[in-house]
């Protein structure tokens, strides 16, 4: 008896200590707790994403780690820390170190939880969401707005609002997002080469200028010790997201007004313009045409950029954003960003737009704050210091008198003052059609197992497709 | 204590616990952010154990071994039953991830059969998995006959066939990439990548895919091999039996229960497979089958990842996943019962 009675204490200790274990989480929920579990995802998703910086993502998000939880138990000077989640795991910490300088002027305290390259965002945003544990302030993309229109508080009457052109508006026209910063898109050139060359950047303004100078390079490429003219990459599985969205994206809106959306409202019903595809073929025709082919057919990311870098190419179809890492390949050449003029007329413009915005949590406690936080970020010297200076990137605020240092931000500087430039209208783009659909047509056409005829009747069958299946 | 006091006892137990738990779990469903409602549900399903313990029935001590195997039940109600169950509910619904606001039906069970990408994928994963499940098999069984035979260095050879499966499939994947891409366009010159061509590609995930797991595969065939008993292979050599009739007539059907559970496992993971796939192909290269552009390579399982989370169609996803769970159990118990009726008792 004695002994039944014992086991029968141990099996009830046993019950016990497992519903203790999920019950702290789920029932008892404190901040602390939480706050830690999504810390701790977060440095298990940048493990996971396999980068070359992944060695230097997780020890970010290590740090993050340490200093999430290491606020927790702080106790906080005026009232609970803003949580800011920030998705460019690159300014990470001029991020904290301006939220740093915040807390020491106001009081207020801000903490960022950064998430790695590689990790799908919006998931985790979902997963925050179900879990009762949105961020008061988070980053979100155009392409997946329609997931997160019903979270965001309105930002009207900000005053950073009538100093940009790239506030994120609502269907209904109020302002829901703050831009940070701008990116841009063209062809990337080396500016070395083509003063070698004898060629002036500023003439390529057409595709005929481009198909000259390209012939140009090519007949003079054993003098510039070039393997190619250009470096672009068009496979289907790791790179549909140049193919199918960036150079997409001179279809849908190089030379249009940023006003005009009807190319991509086209493109969500399923039509395209025929003309200006085919336009666009030639385009896409001499960009792979001047390519180094095994770079074309099987590279990737990190493939186009070495070559270009290294200087065996004079051109790239990438942007801005291979700024950072210019350094690891050591390229000191001049560079800039050339507008990807597609066709016969003149287009002088690059695509810049902000790739992502910050939005406020439309249930967070701390709307008042968050604003001031933003406000701050973007209107005062400090807050353009840390975007523009540490963090690398184009200012997106009109104001904004610092310069970015780094050389392909600087060659945008002059397009955007001149409102030279062209919106990212393929950030509207339906939802992932450049990896499911568009990106294999890109594929087939470098590899010519189409010709431009079919390229243009594929692109037109599997964008309606597409735009059926949504 | 008599059996009366024992009943009130344990029944004022009972009904305090389930009280306790109903009020827990109200508190809970309300929003309440009221600290103790963990504790109290705790209480409450102590009291309600300890109140059918007490009970006096004759097999009320059963109770005991439910207690005992409830840490594990928990754990795999949590983790599989009820996402599970949640699964199904959902592709019947238009859920997004988030939020549903209504049922659909079947509407995604049809919608799925509609879309050619996920026909396709579906054929190429059979036909993947057909190939990966008779290569690994013999790959790996060849490598055990010699781990088991007198080579020297056979110990050696047992770890160095291991040692492709402890490396991560991801990690496997663009390593193999840079193969592909890299070293053999360099010594064989002037070719071109095997992953530009979309039955080169598959190839290459077979041959890569046979690379990790055949050594794992072996070392279940080697215990198998080493579990044949001496004396009916000596009893066979001295019949006069060789090499190839000991193999076949004797080896073979003695560890056919092996062949079972390493067919099954290879079988179930070559449908499954994922990483590999992500890492090395990522879908392309893309062919034109019937006008249009496909993904040669999306395995079924990078297909449902793609709808649910590229295409942000998470419920049409999740149906997928459902009838990827039926096929795979369908298909698998299928091959459990057949290879099951070819084993030896001994």
């Amino acid at each position: 008896m004695k002994k039944k009675l014992l086991s029968a204490v141990l099996a009830g200790v046993m019950v016990m200590g497992t519903l203790a274990g999920c019950g702290s989480s789920s029932a008892t929920e404190t901040e602390k707790e939480t706050k830690a579990d999504t810390t701790e995802a977060a440095a298990q998703d940048d493990t996971a994403a396999a980068e070359d910086t992944a060695a230097g993502d997780t020890a970010a998000a290590e740090d993050a780690a340490e200093s999430t939880e290491a606020a927790g138990e702080e106790a906080a000077p005026t009232s609970e820390p803003i949580r800011f989640m920030n998705t460019k795991i690159e300014i990470d910490e001029p991020l904290k170190a301006f939220a740093k300088k915040y807390q020491e002027q106001t009081g207020q305290e801000v903490v960022i939880e950064s998430l790695g390259g590689g990790v799908d965002v919006n998931g985790q945003l979902k997963n925050y969401y179900a879990a009762g544990n949105m961020p008061d302030i988070f980053a979100y993309a155009a392409d997946s707005y329609q997931s997160f229109k019903d979270w965001l508080a309105p930002l009207d009457g900000e005053s950073w609002i009538a100093d940009t052109d790239y506030a994120f508006t609502a269907d209904d026209g109020t302002v829901v997002g703050m831009p940070f910063a701008v990116e841009g898109i063209g062809v990337t050139y080396n500016k070395d080469i083509l003063d070698k060359a004898g060629i002036d950047p500023a003439t390529l303004t057409t595709i005929d200028a481009y198909r000259a100078a390209f012939e140009k390079l090519d007949g003079m490429k054993d003098e510039l010790g070039l393997q190619a003219v250009c470096s672009v990459a068009a496979e289907s599985g790791q790179m549909n997201w140049s193919t199918g969205n960036h150079m997409m994206a001179v279809y849908i809106a190089q030379g249009q007004d940023r006003s005009d959306k009807s190319l991509i409202e086209m493109e969500q019903k399923g039509e395209i313009d025929k003309e200006r595809m085919s336009q666009f073929a030639d385009w896409v025709k001499l960009l792979f045409d001047y390519a180094d082919q095994n770079v074309l057919i099987s590279g990737t990311y990190d493939d186009q950029l070495a070559l270009w870098a290294q200087g065996k190419t004079a051109f790239i179809t990438q942007g801005n954003w291979i700024d950072p890492s210019l350094d690891t390949y050591n390229a000191t050449f001049a560079c800039g960003i050339a507008p990807a003029a597609f066709s016969a007329e003149e287009t002088t413009g690059i695509l810049a737009d902000a790739p992502a915005v910050w939005g406020i949590y439309k249930d967070s406690d701390k709307i008042d704050a968050c604003k001031k936080f933003l406000e701050a970020l973007a209107t005062t010297e400090e807050g353009q210091q840390a975007l523009v200076i540490d963090c690398g990137m184009v200012s997106p605020f009109k104001s904004c008198k610092l310069e970015p240092t780094t050389p392909l931000a600087a060659s945008m500087i002059p397009y955007i003052k001149d409102g030279n430039t062209y919106a990212w209208d393929w950030l509207m783009q339906p939802e992932g059609i450049a990896q499911n659909a568009t990106g294999a047509v890109f594929e087939l056409y470098a590899k010519d197992q189409l010709d431009k005829e079919g390229f243009v009747d594929m692109m037109e069958s599997t964008i309606a497709d597409y735009a059926a299946q949504q | 204590m008599n059996s009366s006091a024992k009943k009130t006892i344990s029944l004022i137990a009972l009904i305090v616990g389930i009280a306790a738990m109903a009020v827990a779990l109200y508190l809970d469903f309300t929003g309440s952010q009221n600290a103790y409602r963990g504790g109290i549900l705790i209480v409450g399903a102590v009291l309600v154990l300890f109140g059918i313990y007490y009970y006096p029935t004759k097999k009320h001590r059963k109770i005991i071994n439910f207690i005992f195997l409830f840490p594990l039940v928990f754990a795999f109600g949590v983790t599989v039953l009820v996402p599970f169950i949640c699964g199904i509910f959902y592709s019947l619904t238009d859920w997004d991830g988030v939020k549903m606001t209504q049922f659909v039906g079947l509407g995604n069970y049809i919608k799925m059969f509609q879309s050619k990408d996920y026909l396709y994928s579906f054929v190429i994963t059979f036909i993947f998995t057909v190939i990966n499940m008779i290569s690994v098999n013999i790959v790996a069984f060849a490598l055990a006959l010699l781990c088991t035979s007198r080579v020297k260095g056979r110990n050696f050879y047992r770890a160095a066939f291991f040692v492709p499966n402890l490396i991560g499939g991801i990690v496997l994947g663009y390593v193999w990439q840079f193969i592909f891409n890299k070293v053999f366009t360099s010594v064989i010159a002037g070719s071109v990548s095997m992953l530009t061509d979309p039955n080169q590609a598959l190839a290459a995930i077979l041959i890569v895919s046979t690379w990790q797991y055949a050594g794992y595969i072996m070392m279940i065939y080697v215990t198998g091999l080493q579990g044949v008993p001496k004396d009916v292979l000596e009893a066979s050599s001295v019949d006069g039996a060789n090499a190839w009739t000991t193999l076949r007539r004797i080896k073979m059907p003695m560890i056919a229960n092996t062949f079972t559970v390493c067919i099954f496992l290879t079988l179930v993971n070559s449908f499954k497979q994922y990483d590999l796939n992500l890492a090395l192909t990522n879908g392309a290269p893309s062919r034109i089958l019937a006008g249009k552009a496909v993904q040669s390579t999306e395995l079924l399982a990078l297909n449902i990842v793609n709808t649910a989370i590229s295409k942000n169609q998470y419920a049409l996803g999740q149906t997928k996943a459902v009838v990827f769970f039926i096929i795979l159990a369908i298909v698998s118990l299928t091959q459990v019962s057949i290879s099951k009726k070819k084993e030896v008792e001994m």
